[in-house]
């Protein structure tokens, strides 16, 4: 194998989760691109390399169409970081993170850092709305806002689950609080068998951010990366022990599952 | 036009008084479909006349010629070969192409046709669609006759994306072709122009008119109105409805719907559909699609501006032989295990592909697939970033099986060169990858991406015929092999076919030809057609399909020497505009996991077709 490409091997695995429309892919762009523009519903999933420091930090953005529900899990697949993405405007969206996908991070590190992360804030925050991005204005404003305010399928969304914040079936369109994502994060800890005096606090790993104007993005990616170092450098340790680990690695898993 | 009048005024009387609307012949499954007309085509009689007189000044010129063209002129009885009463009743009031001489007697018959219809026996659930069809003529014909109404859509176009279109205004009635997919249970699935819910109830009566024939054991296909062609197909859980204003033949519109399916069935998979439907009849399949619906309307757009769905075969780009073969040999030594198909693209157009050998054995890739994958690639400007993974399904090659297929541009930012990968293997990821950077390797050491992108369609005047403006060429072997995929060539298209109008015109010309002579009642081999701004001539034998398009004053001799050069040319040219000799590889030998299974006597990468070949 050329030299090159083994540089290029990834150290550690970041996943973006959440519902379609919710800004997965802009958010993306907007942190490795520095520019909020118009994109297309995500195909399966893209695979995104990340030069953080000495590490290569590989980032699946993936569909939040339910037509790529099943390849979550494969994505998922040893991931060091999972974000977690709802609408600020959407409360279904954050109902649907908890619905369908956490359970897509079961086969996630068990050591996996989750991040909640509530995108479109400039629509209800002054404050990410006023946040100037150094990468420039976003171009054609009015024509993204049309977009982004599209009408969700209501007809098509379940009952919300039971919590404290839940709504009646009717207002889901009510904004996300924090104090709701707070609320998430720790249902999360709790699905995966984790003390939450031992883990991240909700404080830490709860954001809210615009792919519009930039507000928290680089805040967002930038935290996620440096929490997952630990994970980089136990894994490289892993790999001088028998340098040919990640090949090894690869051909065991597709040997166990295969599908058609 | 006495049709016309009599849809007019049946809808004014429903209209006007609501309440006895039950006593009315809506009673009849003739006054419905003329409502279903109503609510689809506008009731514009000065448009339908324009399209006679254009039609009458463009058909005897052709008939006049047409003794050259080797076929018949006997009145066949028209569309004898329909299933249904309804169709052939009708079919009365068909524009139809081959009979000019018998429209009138048509006309006439029509009126007795339609007497009949009214005293025939109404049907309830026609009756009941019709009702709820009147409700919603109601709104349309409010809606048409407030000239504020009328202005405001005409301005929107603009910044309206289609899917919000107001499905009761005139512009939406005046689109060329819709088309609609619904469930058997009569749910929208998807619509070219307007919202699916605005709709529901046109969706409605469509399926309607489906399950009453199906009630009397038979299948609707398709219903003929002066103006509009309407065309149904039922593939499993699924109905397609074509409704089409373009003079397109009923097989042609048939085959787009069978375009459309397949696009469906590539995202979805034929089993998980017939699964899903099977456990829920009412499921909303939106939810599933939803996202895709770029997807689709790329794909029609496609198929209205891209000969090769027409032509059922795929455009190669024209590129030296010895560069294509080189390109091949990079993308057959980037392999890894269970990776069946390599493909390269430039332009949207095919460069090279190589197939897994086992695959190749066994079966081809369609033209139908690789136009699904090329339209893919195309509506979804996402993957010009990164790195793309995704299972997708070949409905001709297994409609029941995903394939994974890794999509990644080889020339950011231009992103005009795109590798597709497909493996069987879901979790291949990282392999497939890896076949790229081999692959991204050795084009940079042969500097293939520069000579790629230099490479570019050609022109018609390098034939060196002087009359001839375009033409498409499909031959069945090339190349000695009849395990290749279909292709065909076809120069750009230039001046006077420069304005999308103009393109369009000679696509539909094009298509004529092609109806002509793929004709189900009576194919034809040989057509000189003198149309109003140009002279077209098909011709098909065993050996290929061609349709070559003259300048107007071309004489019959000129056009046959013509023809013979450009037979010669592009047998001259064959290696460039074609791929000739596809190789093919094996990759380690785990027949079990390949989706076409088991043979086990594969050889080694080095010694595998592709030698044996040369």
């Amino acid at each position: 194998m050329p030299e090159v490409s083994k540089m290029k091997k990834p150290d550690v695995k970041v996943v973006l989760l959440g519902d379609m429309n919710v800004g997965k892919t802009s958010l993306l762009h907007r942190y490795t691109e520095r520019k909020f523009r118009d994109t297309i519903s995500t195909v399966g999933g893209a695979f995104f390399l990340k030069q953080w420091g000495p590490y290569n930090i590989s980032i699946w953005d993936t569909a939040g169409r339910e037509q790529f529900h099943g390849l979550g899990s494969m994505y998922c697949r040893g991931a060091a970081a999972v974000i977690l993405t709802y609408d600020v405007t959407n409360w279904q969206s954050l109902a649907e993170l908890e619905e369908r996908f956490l359970s897509l991070t079961d086969t996630a590190n068990h050591d996996c850092i989750y991040a909640v992360v509530g995108n479109k804030a400039d629509l209800i925050d002054p404050k990410a709305q006023m946040f100037q991005d150094s990468g420039g204005e976003p171009e054609d404003r009015t024509e993204l806002e049309k977009d982004r305010t599209e009408p969700q399928v209501l007809s098509s969304c379940p009952t919300p689950p039971a919590s404290p914040a839940s709504p009646s079936g009717m207002i889901l369109h009510k904004p996300v609080t924090h104090e709701d994502a707070v609320a998430l994060y720790g249902r999360i800890l709790r699905y995966k068998g984790l003390e939450e005096k031992s883990s991240l606090p909700a404080e830490k790993m709860c954001f809210e951010t615009s792919a519009k104007t930039g507000y928290n993005v680089d805040t967002l990616f930038e935290t996620l990366f440096d929490l997952v170092l630990p994970s980089i450098l136990r894994k490289r340790n892993e790999n001088q022990a028998s340098p040919t680990v990640d090949l090894e690695e690869c051909r065991g898993k597709r040997a166990r599952t295969s599908c058609c | 036009m006495e049709r016309d009048n009599h849809q007019g005024e049946a809808q004014g009387v429903h209209i006007s008084e609501p309440p006895s609307e039950s006593s009315l012949p809506a009673d009849t499954l003739v006054t419905s479909l003329s409502l279903l007309g109503n609510h689809m085509f506008p009731d514009a009689g000065e448009k339908q006349e324009e399209i006679n007189s254009t039609a009458d000044k463009e058909e005897p010129a052709e008939l006049q010629q047409s003794d050259v063209a080797l076929k018949e002129h006997s009145v066949a009885e028209p569309h004898s070969n329909q299933l249904k009463r309804l169709e052939t009743e009708e079919a009365e009031t068909s524009v139809d192409l081959n009979n000019v001489s018998t429209q009138s007697t048509d006309r006439e018959k029509e009126d007795t046709a339609m007497d009949n219809d009214q005293s025939d026996s109404g049907e309830f659930v026609v009756t009941m669609l019709a009702k709820a069809k009147l409700e919603e003529q109601g709104i349309g014909v409010k809606g048409r006759s407030s000239p504020l109404l009328e202005a405001g859509t005409q301005e929107s176009p603009a910044f309206m994306s289609h899917r919000d279109e107001d499905v009761t205004a005139e512009s939406w009635r005046q689109h060329r072709k819709h088309v609609f997919v619904l469930s058997e249970a009569g749910k929208p699935i998807y619509s070219r122009y307007g919202s699916e819910e605005a709709l529901s109830s046109t969706m409605g009566v469509m399926m309607a008119l489906v399950s009453f024939v199906q009630s009397g054991d038979n299948i609707i296909r398709s219903v003929y109105s002066e103006e509009h062609t309407v065309v149904f197909l039922q593939k499993g859980p699924l109905v397609l409805v074509c409704v089409s204003s373009s003079r397109q033949s009923e097989e042609q519109l048939r085959g787009e719907l069978l375009y459309v399916y397949y696009q469906i069935v590539s995202m979805l998979t034929q089993a998980s559909i017939s699964r899903i439907f099977e456990h829920k009849k009412n499921y909303d399949l939106r939810r599933l699609l939803a996202g895709s619906e770029k997807i689709l309307d790329g794909l029609l757009n496609l198929v209205d501006s891209d000969p090769s769905f027409l032509l059922a075969a795929v455009h190669c780009l024209p590129l030296a032989c010895s560069l294509r073969d080189s390109l091949s040999q990079i993308l057959q030594k980037a392999i890894t295990p269970n990776l069946v198909f390599s493909i390269l693209i430039a332009k949207n157009q095919l460069l090279t592909i190589v197939q897994e050998k086992t695959v190749i054995e066994d079966t081809r890739l369609e033209p139908a697939d690789v136009h699904l994958l090329l339209n893919l690639i195309g509506a979804s400007s996402a993957f010009q970033a990164g790195e793309i993974w995704t299972p997708i399904c070949l409905p001709l090659f297994n409609p029941d099986c995903y394939f994974y297929a890794y999509i990644s541009y080889l020339d950011p930012p231009e992103c005009t060169v795109c590798l597709l990968l497909l493996s069987t293997d879901k979790e291949a990821f990282y392999a497939v990858a890896e076949c790229k950077r081999k692959i991204e390797e050795a084009m940079a050491a042969q500097n293939s991406l520069s000579l790629i992108a230099k490479a570019q369609s050609y022109s018609v005047s390098q034939v060196g015929v002087s009359d001839l403006r375009h033409f498409m060429y499909k031959p069945f072997d090339v190349p000695d092999n009849y395990r290749q995929l279909t292709q065909f060539t076809s120069p750009e298209m230039e001046a006077p076919y420069t304005s999308e109008e103009e393109k369009m015109r000679l696509l539909d010309l094009y298509r004529f030809m092609h109806s002509r002579i793929h004709s189900t009642s009576r194919p034809l081999k040989l057509i000189y057609h003198v149309a109003e701004r140009e002279t077209l001539l098909a011709w098909v034998t065993s050996k290929f399909e061609l349709y070559t398009c003259f300048s107007p004053l071309v004489t019959k001799a000129c056009a046959i020497t013509a023809i013979t050069k450009l037979l010669r040319w592009i047998k001259k040219e064959e290696d460039r505009l074609f791929i000739r000799y596809p190789p093919k590889y094996s990759t380690t030998p785990n027949p079990s996991k390949s989706s076409r299974g088991g043979k086990s006597d594969q050889q080694d990468t080095t010694d595998n077709g592709y030698l044996s070949l040369l």
